[in-house]
């Protein structure tokens, strides 16, 4: 039984990196963004999250690939560091972004992309979650000189842990607004400031086929945040606060969630 | 009179072609929103056989490309340069650098 709740514990703890953020994307949810054609990304990243006593870190190491202008590939490379549980390189994972839509206009680019992130279970002793996980999500963005809005809905399918527990499977839909205060000229530092809604719906784990009353349930989080950048680089960094909880049975509700962000256009 | 005015305009015409220093396209790109985004239409463009330099201004969606004497580009190579970026080509002007 300690092993069923390290595994649900390490999945609810990993669920905040669940989205491929890209520069000019929210911090926290999913954007439109993909690279030019021939255009390589590179990211390094890191999470904190914090519910009750639970406390995990990752750091993690992307790098993307832009297979035409609309279409990008990317894998990544996770370290968790947990207080509770072992710590080490997670399960990797590779993700797509398909824009699929594209509307352009003077300094204004609205636009829609498809998107499949897939985690094998790669890690071994216990620092993945021991299941192989897909995301599959479709993001929608309207970036203007001043104004940035996106919208987003992800669907989480996650696979059959060991010791037959089946994590439930996750919505999560994120609304983002975003502002520049100040229109930056090219090779300008650039500030965009954001605000997040970011919601999750968790479905119940079962145990051979049995329900598991402390688990699954729905969270609602708003996450300021922002993003600065110069040219290729990219800083970005949010925090998410919990705003509603509905969590079933007894479990830890989320104290914050936080994220900081390097990345480069070579 | 008419004759020498024709002979300078002619001769002034034959100068500028003949001592450009290379080509500059202004080119009018639909979707520049933020800075950042627009490295990857930089990024495409210098790394083009012929382009010395490419220079932005976003307010007004303008790429300024310079190319190397004696190098042309077709607005259909531009086109798809600015398509493979992420963006949008609206139309193109092309001048001599002097």
């Amino acid at each position: 039984m300690n092993r069923i709740r390290l595994h649900l514990m390490t999945a609810s703890l990993l669920i905040f990196v669940s989205g491929v953020t890209s520069a000019h994307d929210p911090v926290f949810g999913l954007g439109p963004h993909t690279l030019f054609k021939g255009g390589i990304e590179t990211h390094i990243g890191f999470d904190q999250s914090k519910a009750n006593t639970n406390k995990a870190m990752e750091s993690s190491l992307e790098v993307a690939y832009g297979i035409t202008g609309n279409w990008t590939a990317r894998v990544e490379i996770p370290y968790v560091d947990r207080n509770i549980g072992p710590s080490g390189i997670s399960d990797m994972r590779i993700a797509t972004k398909y824009r699929f839509w594209r509307r352009d206009d003077l300094g204004l680019q609205e636009s829609s992309t498809a998107f499949l992130k897939i985690k094998p279970d790669t890690a071994s002793n216990g620092r993945g979650n021991g299941a192989s996980d897909s995301i599959l999500g479709i993001a929608y963005g309207y970036e203007s000189r001043k104004w940035y809005r996106w919208a987003s809905v992800r669907y989480r399918f996650n696979g059959e842990a060991l010791g037959n527990v089946s994590r439930g499977d996750q919505y999560l839909v994120d609304l983002v607004t975003g502002i520049r205060f100040k229109p930056s000229a090219y090779k300008e530092a650039d500030w965009v400031w954001m605000l997040e809604l970011n919601g999750e719906k968790t479905k119940n784990s079962q145990l051979n086929g049995v329900a598991l009353a402390n688990s699954g349930g729905t969270e609602w989080f708003l996450s300021p945040g922002l993003m600065w950048t110069l040219r290729n680089f990219a800083i970005k960094t949010g925090m998410q606060f919990p705003v509603a909880s509905n969590l079933n049975g007894i479990q830890a509700e989320s104290d914050y969630r936080a994220k900081l962000e390097f990345e480069w256009h070579l | 009179m008419k004759k020498v005015m024709l002979l300078i305009v002619i001769s002034l015409l034959w100068s500028t072609t003949l001592f450009a220093a290379g080509t500059q396209y202004d080119l009018r790109v639909d979707g520049l929103a933020c800075p950042f985004c627009a490295y990857g239409i930089e990024k495409k463009l210098t790394k083009t056989d012929g382009v010395e330099s490419v220079a932005f201004d976003l307010e007004k969606g303008l790429v300024i490309v310079k190319v190397k004497e004696g190098m042309t580009f077709s607005e259909a190579q531009l086109k798809l340069l600015i398509e493979d970026s992420g963006f949008t080509m609206r139309s193109m002007t092309e001048k001599p650098i002097i």
